[in-house]
């Protein structure tokens, strides 16, 4: 063994060769330099493994032995429109691959990482969570290329069946490369998911049944999209506009899930929830000029920040009770640098003052998109149900870290404890009042007993009518009841928080 | 100045502390080994010295950078090796390290000559274009230290280096940890196997349940271990079995538990121990001396000794006694 040689001399001189060849071969050095070095090692790991090659000899086999068939067809008559069922059944090949083996592997190779104990020594390179992941994604859409790269001959050749058109292929193919990168991005994320082995095999099996699910989805809505064009379905303003939904959903939503990965895989000592907090608050953004521009470009159709309002509004919800369950205060390096209002910053008072702030303001920025509606007969109730929700929101998540972080003890103040909190006062708040309601002989819907229900009181205010004097009575002055009852427990919650970020801090 | 200080280090999992208040020095060029049972705390505070995790409180510097403030600044300055080698399938020796290069920011030749640099090294050079599935789990070994070594780093974290490593391979990593700290690296290294520990380090630190119990050059700690009497075993070997035999160990037990000096005798494996309690002056001239009374004595008993020699402490001695025989 030699120990004469001593990696600590670093010595950098190269040995440059002049020529055509050599100078290639720099550029190509050069270039390689610059990708991230995970798509190097993933992608030329990748090449290495079997399953590579048995779905690649496999797809491509399959892709074969479908053309053969249609070659035989075209030539038992002479003009068949059966293109699109080819281009369908090429296109399934290729989706087994794509929507399942990509996305599985992906997980599984971030998720080894992470087993292996390989990840933290990814970390220490300086390569960081953001490259790492974005190593892991772009290393597996080469794969993905690679594969599509055998079938694409194929996909191109069901043109030449006739029956189906070069925009309604190219349409199919945006959309599943689309869609392809969303699943892989979210599997990798997925994989950040659990520390334990037990949560590992949670988030594994979940994973498997989301990429079935989704997998016979895609193939539904390629079907439809391939064979029933021209039967009742064209690609009208209306799917235009869902797909533009579709496609900034998977857009939007996929950076902040990227985010929230990165997030998880961070120290505490970095400033971990800037960049998913900005993605969130970026997304918001967009969606309401977006949804605006829609709406006026609609005819100011009041069902457009009808519909967003609610689901935004949920979709807000749901990722408040990540911001506002984050731990307690910042690590020492960050603490210089905040304010109270530094929103960005790691803390869950800082992730419980930016969730109030979201929700309140979408659902206010919708509900003035629905009062300016020509159409605005039903606006007011439409309005008030999604103020209702989140109002709701903010309530139900100022209960749930009032009950875990105000006691002492600190038993339920852990993330996980507070979210499983929120869910538990939810369900008790949507599922007692009109289980109280059937024991005092009262209607289950009933307005004031349900003035605090999450579910049926967003339905009241949604169905409040003027014009019926038999109908449900939920005027506005009950919705500023809601208001001062969810506006009092966030400042509670408020003021608890506060204590604790303080009591962090101290230690 | 020291290369490392570790400064009140404290890390608490909730209500459980894992460390607690550990301070230490290293200079630079020093092997420091970090002994103590499973789950004393030793890979707890590795991980925060490689900044992978973050102390609840206290304070580290490597070279006067705060691992805790800035991480990203002190991660080139170290090199950490867990307890798994961490290397990856499908992957040949050449093509890890070189990623490792790549991910460490090496770029074109430099990086070429710094993987060459590195496997001619840890003689990895012959097994280039091996999987590394294909190795042995002393040349896997070897792997590790070869990344943790590729952008040169001024510490080295080693979390127990020696496990599972065959005797050859545990003298080559020995070798290979001498000449790293020769180049003026400091080096710490958690392990269990004390032996190993003691021909390899210049000073210890000895923890459990999370508390520093001892620490300083291992010569010291050898001779605080030993209390203030002086206290030298022996070991005694003889030539006898069966049953026969056995009459004959019990007769050899109770002669030396005769001699004045003898304190306590023990059978350990084929052999006696014997402790010999000296003066607290006495030096080494006295101790052989009490050793050839004794030594007369079983002769003189017609025993047959076929072995007699002085047994020195060693780190296990040193651990058993600091930690008072508590081993999780």
């Amino acid at each position: 063994m030699s120990t004469q040689a001593s990696p600590a001399s670093g010595a950098t001189e190269s040995a440059p060769s002049p020529g055509v060849p050599a100078m290639t071969s720099d550029r190509w050095e050069k270039w390689g330099d610059r990708l991230n070095p995970l798509v190097v090692k993933e992608v030329r790991q990748g090449l290495r493994t079997r399953v590579f090659w048995v779905c690649f000899g496999l797809l491509l086999a399959a892709c074969l032995v479908l053309s053969l068939i249609a070659f035989g067809n075209t030539h038992a008559s002479t003009y068949t429109r059966e293109g699109r069922t080819y281009f369908f059944s090429f296109f399934v090949c290729l989706a087994l691959v794509h929507f399942g083996v990509i996305p599985f592997n992906a997980y599984r190779s971030l998720a080894r990482e992470r087993e292996d104990e390989t990840w933290s020594l990814l970390l220490l390179t300086g390569l960081g969570p953001r490259r790492i992941l974005a190593g892991k994604v772009a290393s597996f859409l080469v794969q993905a290329a690679l594969y599509a790269s055998a079938v694409g001959p194929f996909l191109l050749f069901s043109y030449f069946l006739n029956g189906i058109d070069l925009p309604t292929i190219l349409m199919v193919l945006v959309m599943g490369g689309a869609w392809l990168v969303f699943l892989t991005l979210v599997s990798v994320c997925a994989a950040t998911l659990a520390d334990s082995r037990m949560g590992r095999a949670a988030v594994r099996l979940g994973l498997v049944g989301v990429l079935v699910v989704t997998f016979f989805q895609t193939l539904t809505f390629t079907f439809v999209v391939t064979q029933e064009r021209g039967s009742g379905f064209s690609f009208d303003r209306d799917f235009f506009l869902g797909l533009g939904a579709a496609f900034w959903l998977l857009v939007s939503d996929g950076w902040l899930v990227f985010e929230t990965a990165v997030s998880r895989l961070s120290l505490v000592t970095e400033d971990y929830t800037r960049h998913p907090r900005r993605a969130l608050v970026v997304q918001v953004l967009l969606t309401f000029v977006g949804m605006t521009a829609v709406w006026w470009f609609m005819d100011k159709d009041d069902d457009i920040p009808g519909v967003m309002g609610i689901l935004g509004g949920l979709h807000l919800i749901f990722a408040s009770l990540f911001m506002a369950t984050d731990v307690d205060g910042q690590s020492r390096p960050l603490r210089a640098g905040t304010r109270a209002w530094s929103l960005f910053k790691p803390g869950a008072l800082r992730g419980f003052r930016l969730s109030v702030l979201l929700l309140l303001g979408w659902a206010a920025g919708c509900a003035v998109l629905l009062r300016l509606s020509d159409d605005s007969t039903g606006s007011l109730r439409m309005a008030m149900s999604m103020v209702a929700l989140a109002l709701y929101g903010v309530l139900y998540l100022a209960v749930a870290l009032l009950l875990g972080r105000m006691p002492r003890s600190g038993r339920f103040a852990s993330p996980v404890s507070v979210r499983l909190l929120f869910i538990l006062v939810g369900v008790m708040g949507a599922g007692v009042p009109p289980l109280l309601a059937v024991f005092l002989d009262l209607e289950g819907r009933d307005e004031l007993l349900n003035l605090l229900n999450p579910v049926l009181g967003t339905l009241n205010f949604g169905r409040y009518d003027y014009s019926d004097p038999s109908g449900l009575k939920m005027p506005p002055e009950l919705l500023v009841c809601v208001a001062l009852v969810a506006l009092l427990a966030a400042f509670a919650a408020d003021r608890v928080l506060a204590e604790r970020e303080r009591r962090a801090h101290q230690q | 100045m020291s290369l490392l200080e570790v400064k009140g280090l404290r890390r608490d999992y909730g209500a459980l502390r894992a460390v607690d208040d550990v301070s230490f020095n290293l200079e630079a060029g020093g092997i420091l080994g970090f002994i103590g049972p499973n789950g004393a705390g030793k890979s707890t505070t590795l991980r925060i010295l490689a900044t992978l995790d973050v102390p609840t409180a206290g304070t580290v510097l490597l070279d006067g950078t705060s691992l805790v403030d800035a991480p990203d600044r002190a991660r080139p300055l170290l090199g950490y090796m867990p307890d798994r080698y961490g290397t990856y399938d499908d992957v040949t020796v050449r093509e890890f390290l070189d990623f490792f290069a790549r991910a460490y920011g090496l770029k074109g030749a430099q990086r070429k000559q710094r993987v060459d640099s590195v496997m001619e090294f840890t003689g990895l050079g012959p097994l280039a274009e091996k999987l590394t599935t294909e190795l042995s789990k002393g040349m896997r070994q070897r792997v590790a230290l070869g990344r943790t070594l590729l952008h040169d780093p001024r510490l080295l974290l080693l979390d127990e280096p020696a496990d599972g490593l065959d005797p050859r391979a545990r003298i080559e990593l020995r070798e290979l940890l001498r000449a790293l700290a020769d180049q003026g690296k400091a080096v710490i290294i958690s392990s269990h196997i004390l032996t190993e520990l003691a021909e390899i380090c210049d000073s210890c630190v000895i923890i459990e349940q999370g508390r520093l119990l001892a620490q300083g050059k291992v010569e010291d700690l050898l001779r605080q271990s030993a209390g203030p009497s002086r206290v030298t075993e022996l070991t005694v070997r003889l030539a006898a079995a069966g049953d026969e035999g056995e009459a004959l160990w019990a007769r050899t037990e109770r002669t030396l538990l005769e001699q004045p000096r003898v304190k306590d005798v023990a059978r350990e494996g084929g052999a006696l121990r014997v402790r010999l309690e000296l003066e607290a002056d006495a030096g080494p001239a006295q101790a052989e001396a009490a050793a050839a009374v004794l030594l007369a004595a079983l002769v003189a008993q017609g025993l047959p000794v076929c072995a007699f020699s002085p047994r020195e402490r060693n780190l296990e001695d040193a651990f058993m006694t600091v930690t008072q025989g508590r081993v999780a």
